[in-house]
């Protein structure tokens, strides 16, 4: 029995590898199992070679795995496209389609071959059973069942689900392609044994990925305006929102651009709704300006950039987390406004209600840095208890603050009462020029030094947010790994392996990133002689900024390479140990 | 407008809409002719400052929502119309005015203008077009005349202008007009029938640059070249004729209404606040909306 299974196939675009990779996650997840689902396409817009890796546990999942502990190669074609994605090791049992015959040199010359490489006559199986190539897919499922304790009546409501609309005779084909492959699995068993353990408790999740809990979590937060411009991997919120958030008295716009997106945006917050933009790291780049504007006419603003490989085009379907530069620093100007990131599918809901409680607190433009896997893997989620959260409205003007109102009034906190256009004597000029606390235009440098410290002030208060901190391990531990985004759930899990080898290893994983939280850091550090910051970017820019603002120990160094590939956990856990092995000094 | 909205009505005077902040537009500028023109018209409508939200890009001609009671909003160069759409669609009820200059709108913002007029808001739009960059000091513009000699164009300007007119039109703009400070009284009554008109509006000002501008450009010629769209027989329900006079944009003075959509369809924040009637029933409780992704 095994309480963690990484499963992964390959096939060419029809036959259908992902729809059956999600038909494993619902079968999964209903019974209890945390699991993720990543998947991986060729370039084609359709069709083309694609993959995807299920990795299923009894204990929750914070990253996709390692090499796969079953691999599924429909033709040998598509599966060596997806190297990387797919990776093999001895251990794993490599499944093939029988008439494509033995994994080619190709495949061999990359080393690290499975010793255990089983044909099934995959086609001739649905064939026979099934009656047509069509249920190919559902042969393999079936295999999944009978070798690894894929539950098997999960899958079997999977398929009822999928086919019911499409007629009696689809379901009906699919379940014999099922059967046909449960009893291939039974007849002929495997030499390794690796069949999932029971589920712990049989709890509902949610199943969803992070863009989906973004747009929910925006909705939750009363966001009543998107606008905003098309671009992977980010579209799918608007998509949602697009569906959804009419119900609501809230309105989407599709605009021309990424600029008239973010300044429909602020336009909308100016005359007082809770507003949002999403984009990627192109689309923030034309964003920067009007982000500016936002900061110094203090509107509350959330702006999603779901980060992909950069720069430009560059890898628009795979993940990266290059942009942490361009959301802390691109501004014209000083600015600060905070950048929160989610770590994984289910922390993406919270995060994006943080965000908007912080914006209209705050009265400040707000970046959510997601990347590319956090926002499509497809995950478990434990069910949100959504009466914990608090939801947070802009200050409003009382009746004595409209007597005679100034709309940027120095306060103790720096945060001044908001009216908005409708507002009886709150009338007042938004502007992008520096302004006095009326509004009014001003060229003083006085006056602009007193506004740069009061925009500044107000957000003071985040340095001491440590509720946006996960801190992890004993206290006094001189080894540490710092990691955000999707690197943290790698980073989790390296840490988890290190500790259970003995390792004094404390871990800090941020969701505020910007503006450093220096007490919150100082206070992690305080013991660490060495370790790692680890995240996917060629630069390791999170590395670089706590390098800017802190005084470092000595031993912590960036671990990172570019976007696409996740870090594996083994890969954390090698480098930290090579680490603790030079010893501490 | 099926909402209440108050209006100061017959007491309403243009001193209503005037704030204190003085204007810091050279003596003899053409925008201060249109501010008086604006303030004429917003008391002839007669809607409360405080409904009114007034958004601008950067120019000279940007200053100008400062200058009024209503909530105004000074922003970037060339993004008026987008944010002027945000702040429609979050509060129809508001009376939304956008202005700005030549460049602010025809040429970094112009991008903005088609999709502006194919969404057809109830906005109004005001360019004071005085075919030259002012407030950075008398580069070229999109509308200055070809071979224009400004200190970017020191050997004089090798494009053809952009024509402002000929461009709203074919877009679709159910109302465009054009209007001087030359001629005060046509002038408030464009503005004014450019906010009453329930879609997008546009008007373009020829309003003059007395420190950078040509003297073609200035009050003087206006009042000598003035030919009033009335005076043509205009009939401004006409658009293809509308077309064909706005081809002399930048050659004749035409001052009037050249289009005005005699059946103007429902506007885009009215067809959004219809889809958020009929859908508002599907709403869920906030506590429920994670139930769609429960897997059991
Ligand atoms: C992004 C950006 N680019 C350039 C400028 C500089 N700039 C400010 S106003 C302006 C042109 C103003 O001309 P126009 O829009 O015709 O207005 P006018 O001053 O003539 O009324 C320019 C180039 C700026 N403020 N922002
Ligand atoms: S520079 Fe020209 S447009 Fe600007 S205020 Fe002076 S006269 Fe008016
Ligand atoms: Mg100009």
């Amino acid at each position: 029995m095994v309480v963690d299974l990484v499963l992964g196939m390959a096939g060419s675009g029809g036959d259908g590898v992902v729809s059956a990779g999600e038909s494993l996650l619902a079968a999964v997840s209903s019974h209890g199992y945390h699991a993720m689902m990543t998947k991986s396409f060729g370039p084609q817009i359709r069709g083309g070679e694609s993959s995807c890796r299920v990795r299923v546990g009894t204990v929750p999942v914070h990253n996709p795995g390692g090499a796969l502990d079953a691999a599924v190669a429909l033709n040998w074609e598509d599966f060596l496209k997806f190297g990387a994605e797919l990776e093999l090791a001895p251990t794993t049992v490599l499944i093939h389609e029988a008439k494509a015959g033995p994994p080619p040199e190709a495949l061999v010359r990359r080393g690290a071959m499975p010793t255990e490489v089983v044909a099934v006559p995959i086609t001739e199986l649905t064939n026979q059973s099934a009656g047509t190539e069509k249920a190919k897919t559902s042969v393999v499922l079936g295999l999944l069942c009978g070798w690894f304790g894929v539950p098997e009546d999960g899958v079997r409501r999977g398929l009822e689900k999928k086919f019911a609309k499409k007629g009696e005779g689809l379901l009906e084909t699919n379940e014999r392609a099922l059967k046909a492959g449960i009893e291939h699995a039974l007849a002929n068993p495997l030499r390794s044994t690796k069949r999932l353990a029971p589920p712990p408790t049989h709890s509902p999740k949610l199943l969803c990925d992070g863009n989906d809990l973004c747009a929910t979590a925006a909705l939750f937060a009363g966001c009543k305006f998107f606008g905003g411009y098309p671009i992977t991997p980010s579209t799918e919120v608007m998509q949602t929102l697009a569906k959804e958030i009419w119900k609501y008295g809230g309105t989407v716009l599709q605009a021309e651009d990424e600029i008239a997106g973010i300044g429909a945006a602020l336009g909308a917050s100016f005359a007082g709704l809770k507003s949002m933009t999403a984009t990627s790291g192109p689309g923030m780049a034309l964003k920067t300006e009007i982000m500016g504007l936002a900061s110094i006419a203090e509107l509350p603003l959330v702006i999603l950039d779901v980060q992909r490989g950069g720069p430009a085009t560059g890898l628009p379907t795979k993940s990266e987390q290059a942009d942490l530069f361009q959301a802390a620093f691109s501004a014209h100007g000083d600015v600060l406004r905070p950048v929160l990131a989610p770590i994984s599918v289910g922390d993406t809901f919270r995060v994006t209600v943080e965000a908007f409680n912080l914006a209209e607190h705050y009265q400040t433009p707000v970046i959510i840095l997601s990347d590319q896997e956090v926002a499509q893997r497809k995950e478990t989620v434990e069910p949100i208890d959504t009466s914990r959260f608090t939801i947070e409205e802009r200050l409003a003007p009382s009746a004595s603050d409209l007597v005679d109102y100034r709309r940027f009034r120095h306060t103790e906190s720096g945060v001044s009462p908001i009216s908005h256009p409708g507002l009886a004597g709150g009338s007042y000029l938004g502007a992008g020029i520096e302004h006095n606390e009326k509004g009014d235009p001003t060229a003083s440098g006085a006056e602009h030094a007193r506004m740069n410290e009061k925009r500044f002030k107000k957000l003071e208060p985040l340095q001491h947010r440590r509720d946006l901190f996960d801190v992890l391990g004993p206290s006094d531990a001189p080894f540490a790994l710092i990691s955000w985004g999707s690197s943290a759930g790698v980073a989790r899990e390296a840490f988890e392996l290190a500790r259970a080898k003995g390792l004094a290893v404390k871990l800090l994983i941020p969701r505020l990133l910007y503006p450093i939280a220096v007490p919150v850091y100082r206070e992690f550090l305080a013991s660490v002689e060495a370790g790692l910051v680890v995240e996917l970017s060629h630069q390791g820019q999170l590395h670089k900024i706590l390098r800017m603002q802190l005084d470092l120990p000595a031993g912590l160094r960036s671990f990172c390479h570019s976007g696409a590939t996740p870090f594996r956990p083994d890969q954390v856990l090698a480098e930290l140990e090579a680490l603790a092995a030079v010893g501490v000094k | 407008m099926d909402t209440a909205t108050t209006t100061c009505g017959a007491t309403a005077t243009p001193k209503d809409y005037s704030s204190a902040l003085k204007p810091i537009w050279c003596p003899g500028c053409g925008d201060y002719g249109v501010l008086q023109a604006l303030y004429r018209a917003l008391a002839a409508i007669g809607r409360p400052p405080h409904e009114i939200a007034f958004i601008s890009g950067i120019g000279c001609s940007s200053r100008i929502p400062g200058y009024t009671t209503a909530y105004g909003f000074n922003s970037v160069h060339g993004r008026a119309l987008p944010i002027a759409q945000g702040v429609k669609l979050a509060n129809p009820d508001l009376q939304v005015i956008v202005a700005g200059g030549d460049g602010d709108g025809f040429s970094i913002g112009g991008g903005h203008v088609a999709h502006a007029v194919r969404r057809n808001l109830d906005l109004t739009y005001l360019v004071m077009d005085n075919q030259v960059y002012g407030l950075t000091k008398g580069q070229l513009s999109p509308t200055s005349p070809k071979g224009l000699a400004t200190v970017t164009s020191p050997l004089g300007s090798l494009e053809e202008p952009i024509n402002p007119l000929l461009y709203t039109l074919a877009y679709g703009a159910g109302f465009v007009a054009q209007g001087t400070p030359a001629e005060m009284p046509g002038l408030t009554a464009l503005i004014e029938q450019a906010i009453r008109y329930p879609g997008f509006a546009f008007v373009n000002i020829q309003s003059p640059c007395v420190t950078f501008g040509q003297e073609e450009q200035q009050m003087r010629a206006h009042k000598a070249h003035l030919r009033p769209l009335a005076s043509l027989g205009h009939d401004p329900s006409d658009q293809l004729r509308a077309l064909d006079l706005a081809r002399s944009y930048g050659k004749e003075l035409h001052t009037g209404v050249l289009y005005r959509n005699p059946n103007p369809p429902p506007t885009y924040d009215a067809l959004v606040r219809e889809r958020q009637r009929a859908l508002a029933p599907e709403a869920k409780d906030r506590s429920r909306l994670l139930d769609v992704f429960l897997q059991k």
